[in-house]
């Protein structure tokens, strides 16, 4: 199930040495659909509907589990949307998350480098930009996908109106 | 008129030919042809009944096989089918008659005495079974397999030098030895080296290894007998030597570390200071050789102790809590019963706790950083330590916190579930088990646990759905699927779970499909006499035998019979079904009417249930499948002789299982209702001398000497001379008062609860109308009572008292919830 595991160790004379540890990337499937559902209720405030985990299955690269030392503990779901007048589609990050023990262990970036990457090879159709929403005062997330060559384009206000910071800006990256 | 024409007579070789070769439907016809002209030809109407046999026309088969036999019964061929046919319904004792008959009218018959010697051995019957194996051999000495037969038939019975005998015999008689090992020979020389060691000659078995090991395919047997012998012979030097070659070959193989240890005479129970270090030296040795043996690292735990203990521990634990391994706790707690170690393990496990807390390492030296689910599984580790020690709040804390950390891990929930049913809530174990299920519909392991824990909480449809989620789809009944697939444990705990709730009719449907399976592997050995006499494969098949008559020694019948038991006794004490528990402490009038009103709501759900059952099982007919003409299990609880149908499960407990005090338990609950004294006294007796102390025996002695006195003078003077002895051993002359206090103080001074229940029980027993049981019940209150006070004990004392007709159970039910906070039984409602 974990694909071809990575072994991490960085260190250094002065820092404390990380013992090592494998990550790998799995498929989401309908077995173990219950804990991407267990992530994200956890992860986020929103309720994600039947529709959002029924999509999950369809879109193949483009939604991922991460596995750390064979413990699923982050996931990203994403969906492709049909671009007027193109053959190209946008790919929107519904969710990209990781638990909070799991973090500052590079599985994030992994995530999302896996995704830029299959978005960057994708063909049928080919992928003309990928984009998200953060909530405004987010600055981890922020600086998370500025670092990944993500651009802020848009303030949209009200856009998380059942929360108490409501505004959100959307972030893009422009593939082809 | 046996002499056919010609014509005809070739036509009955052909059907014979028919017959061997499976081809029923032609031979059928055959025999039809025959018939037409030659209607009372007594062997063609026999061979006529064993196909229709074959063609699932069982009532015609038996007719015309006897209206064969009628018209000529001196012929073997009538006789030898009528064998055939009683075979073929399991009636082997009167096969083996039919078989003898035709082997007195055609004494060298090959395929008669093969076929007879074939159930000899599937019945046991080693006398007869030497015998017919001597004629075959006589009759066919050039054959190895009829050599070998008579070996076997000689082990069987007990003799294994004559089976030795026999084999030297024929390997004397062979000319050419095949020179490259040879399968067959192979297995034939490793089994006269296993007659060898059967027979206690370890010299002569040991010299014979060396002898045939260039004939020999399987080295690792040769190795691993060498080995074995050069230790029982007492040369250690050699056997050292064997075992290392063989740990060399597999470093993880316990058998053979254990065999270099004892081969450097380590092997004791108890080993003093000087040999301990020896032998963490030695695994020391072990591990630098072989660093991913993990019996290496393993075993040196079971040996250590202090300090060494403390730090091979440490050095264990850390490796594996780094490496996540779920199954650490498994592997450990068989050393809790040392309590030095428990008490290591547990301090060793608080320290990294607060150590990743602090500074995310197992120490606080901060040199390394562990992952984070080091503290994942620690915290798992903690939570498993401390259910086994029965502190449920501490362990729900901890898993709770584990949960909170990962809560995608599926054996977190699974852990949960099992504290919550130690704590004694069944419903939520059930659904953290759901919760756990949920996180991985694939794995069968983790649906089989969840229903597990829904049958435990009694709900039975809710476990029905989920277990056939793994069973076959196609079939028109999956649920049937799993007794098709002798999936025993289901069968087990549902039947007992509906003992629990008093549908004893459903319970020992559940029972009785367990019995049958066990019929089924004893039928299975059939098809092996012949099978591995061909194949040779004679060291599998021995043990077969053995394991054969070991067979219904295992668990899973043993729980089987235990349930039928309970389900049969409880027949015969409420032939009106059990009583629900809303009608205690009802009057006979208002229990009249609660039954009248029962009964009505009953006849409606029946015929609504029979509506139902009726649509499904038209839908099942159209699928194909078998509609199950007695859901309910009516026709066991309406049995005759309840105890009789006991007696036939506890009779092969008595005959494989006497060692377990279960048995004689439970023989006397049957005995003494069936007014079998002597036998009942025989039962009790048997468990004295396993376990006088056991709880349990106290309350039926008690209740022994009462039926004695209650029998009077309808007991024999002779059983009454029997019985007087034995009491009189037992208790030289005291009265049943006396016997019932002198208990009662040793169980206050043991502190042992189930005691204290005995002892109340007896104590009700002997002095009814009397509060004193009650308040015997209500000392386990007491503190000094704590460590046997188990969820199940406290269980049963309220059982117990309910049953007295006491009016402290809601007392005690409050006593038992704030012992057991969780435990859903002891809740008020």
């Amino acid at each position: 199930m974990t694909p071809p595991a990575i072994m991490s160790n960085n260190s250094t004379e002065d820092k404390p040495k990380n013992a090592a540890f494998r990550v790998g990337l799995g498929d989401i499937t309908p077995n173990n659909l219950g804990q991407l559902k267990r992530l994200n209720t956890v992860l986020f405030p929103v309720v994600y509907t039947a529709s959002f985990y029924k999509n999950v299955l369809d879109v193949g690269e483009f939604a991922k589990i991460i596995y750390f030392n064979d413990v699923c503990v982050g996931a990203v779901c994403c969906r492709t949307e049909v671009v007027e007048k193109s053959s190209a589609q946008n790919l929107y990050i519904a969710t990209l998350g990781v638990l909070a023990p799991y973090r500052r262990l590079g599985l994030g970036s992994k995530m999302l480098k896996h995704i830029v990457d299959h978005a960057e090879l994708s063909t049928t159709p080919s992928i003309a930009k990928i984009y998200l929403h953060v909530q405004e005062d987010n600055e981890e997330a922020l600086e998370f996908y500025k670092k990944h060559g993500f651009e802020v384009t848009e303030k949209c206000e009200n856009y998380y109106p059942q929360f108490d910071v409501k505004d959100a800006f959307k972030l893009e990256k422009i593939i082809s | 008129m046996r002499e056919l024409p010609q014509k005809e007579a070739n036509l009955f070789k052909q059907i014979l030919k028919c017959y061997e070769n499976k081809q029923y439907k032609k031979g059928f016809k055959g025999a039809e042809q025959i018939l037409k002209k030659f209607p009372e030809h007594g062997e063609t109407l026999a061979l006529k009944g064993l196909f229709c046999n074959h063609l699932d026309k069982k009532e015609e088969a038996y007719e015309f096989v006897k209206k064969g036999l009628r018209h000529d019964l001196k012929s073997h061929i009538c006789w030898h089918v009528f064998g055939l046919l009683y075979r073929s319904d399991k009636n082997y004792e009167e096969a083996l008659k039919c078989y003898s008959q035709a082997l007195k009218i055609d004494k060298e018959n090959i395929q008669i005495m093969r076929d007879f010697s074939l159930l000899q051995i599937h019945t046991r019957n080693y006398e007869g079974l030497v015998d017919t194996r001597h004629q075959l051999l006589e009759l066919r000495p050039q054959n190895r397999q009829y050599w070998i037969g008579l070996a076997i038939a000689y082990q069987m019975m007990g003799k294994p030098d004559s089976g030795v005998k026999v084999l030297t015999a024929y390997e004397e008689t062979l000319k050419d030895i095949p020179t490259k090992p040879d399968y067959e020979h192979s297995e034939m020389l490793l089994y006269h080296n296993s007659l060898l060691e059967e027979m206690g000659d370890i010299q002569a078995a040991y010299d014979h290894l060396d002898a045939i090991e260039k004939h020999v395919c399987d080295l690792k047997a040769i190795r691993e007998k060498r080995a074995q012998f050069l230790l029982a012979l007492g040369r250690q030097q050699e056997a050292e030597a064997a075992y290392r070659t063989l740990i060399s070959h597999n470093p993880d193989n316990f058998a053979y570390i254990d065999g270099l240890q004892k081969s450097l005479g380590l092997g004791n129970k108890s080993l003093t200071a000087e040999e301990e270090a020896i032998v963490v030296g030695m695994f020391q040795e072990l591990q630098k050789e072989y660093p991913r043996s993990n019996a290496a690292k393993r075993l040196p735990l079971r040996y250590a102790s202090g300090d060494s203990f403390a730090s091979i521990a440490d050095e264990y634990l850390r490796s594996m809590l780094r490496k996540g391994v779920p199954s650490l706790f498994v592997n450990l707690k068989t050393l809790y019963s040392d309590k030095t170690k428990e008490a290591v393990i547990e301090k060793l496990a608080l320290g990294y706790l607060a150590a990743l807390d602090k500074s995310k390492g197992f120490d606080h030296s901060g040199s390394i950083v562990e992952p984070p689910t080091a503290l994942l599984w620690t915290l798992y580790f903690l939570a498993q330590h401390y259910d086994y020690k029965r502190e449920s709040d501490t362990a729900l804390g901890y898993i709770n916190r584990a949960i909170e950390h990962t809560p995608t891990l599926v054996e977190l929930h699974m852990t949960k579930g099992r504290i919550l049913k130690h704590a004694g809530d069944f419903n939520s174990a059930m659904e953290s088990l759901n919760e756990a299920r949920e996180l991985d519909l694939q794995d069968r392991f983790i649906n089989s646990k969840c229903t597990k824990y829904m049958l435990r909480a009694d709900k039975v449809a809710e476990a029905e759905k989920t277990v056939i989620l793994f069973a076959r789809a196609d079939i028109a009944d999956p649920l049937h699927d799993l007794v098709d697939m002798q999936a025993q444990w289901y069968l087990l705990e549902a039947g007992e779970s509906h003992l629990r709730q008093g549908q004893i009719g459903k319970a020992l449907k559940r029972f009785h499909q367990v019995e049958k399976h066990f019929a089924e592997f004893t039928e299975d050995q059939l098809d092996f006499h012949m099978y591995c006499l061909r194949k040779m494969t004679l060291r599998a098949y021995i043990s077969l035998l053995k394991l054969e008559d070991q067979l219904r020694s295992h668990q899973s019948f043993v729980r089987a019979a235990q349930g039928a038991v309970k389900c049969y006794v409880s027949i015969f004490d409420q032939p009106d079904g059990v009583e629900p528990p809303e009608m205690e402490g009802m009057t006979e009038a208002e229990k009249k009417k609660f039954r009248s009103k029962q009964r009505k709501a009953e006849l409606k759900a029946q015929k609504e249930a029979e509506e139902k059952k009726a649509q499904a099982d038209q839908e099942l007919t159209k699928k194909g499948g078998k509609v199950d003409e007695d859901p309910e299990g009516v026709k066991y609880t309406k049995a005759e002789d309840p105890l009789g149908e006991a007696l036939k499960f506890l009779r092969p407990l008595q005959e494989l299982a006497p060692e377990r005090i279960e048995t004689h338990l439970m023989g006397f609950e049957i005995y003494i209702r069936k007014n079998k004294f002597l036998l009942a006294l025989k039962s009790l007796l048997k468990a004295i001398k396993i376990d006088a102390e056991n709880a349990t025996l106290h309350e039926q002695l008690v209740r022994f000497a009462l039926a004695v006195k209650k029998a009077g003078s309808a007991l024999s003077p002779a059983a009454k001379t029997v019985i007087d002895k034995h009491w009189n051993d037992l208790y030289k002359g005291q009265d049943l008062a006396a016997v019932g206090n002198s208990f009662l103080k040793k169980s206050e001074e043991q502190g042992s609860v189930p005691h204290l229940i005995s002892a109340a029980i007896a104590s009700s027993l002997i002095e009814p109308k009397n509060d004193k049981a009650e308040a015997i019940l209500f000392l386990m209150a007491d503190d000094k009572y704590k460590s046997t006070r188990s969820l199940e004990s406290a269980l049963v004392a309220q059982k117990t008292l309910r049953s007295m007709r006491s009016g402290r159970v809601s007392e005690f039910r409050a006593k038992a919830a704030e012992w057991f906070p969780k435990a859903t039984v002891f809740q008020s409602v």
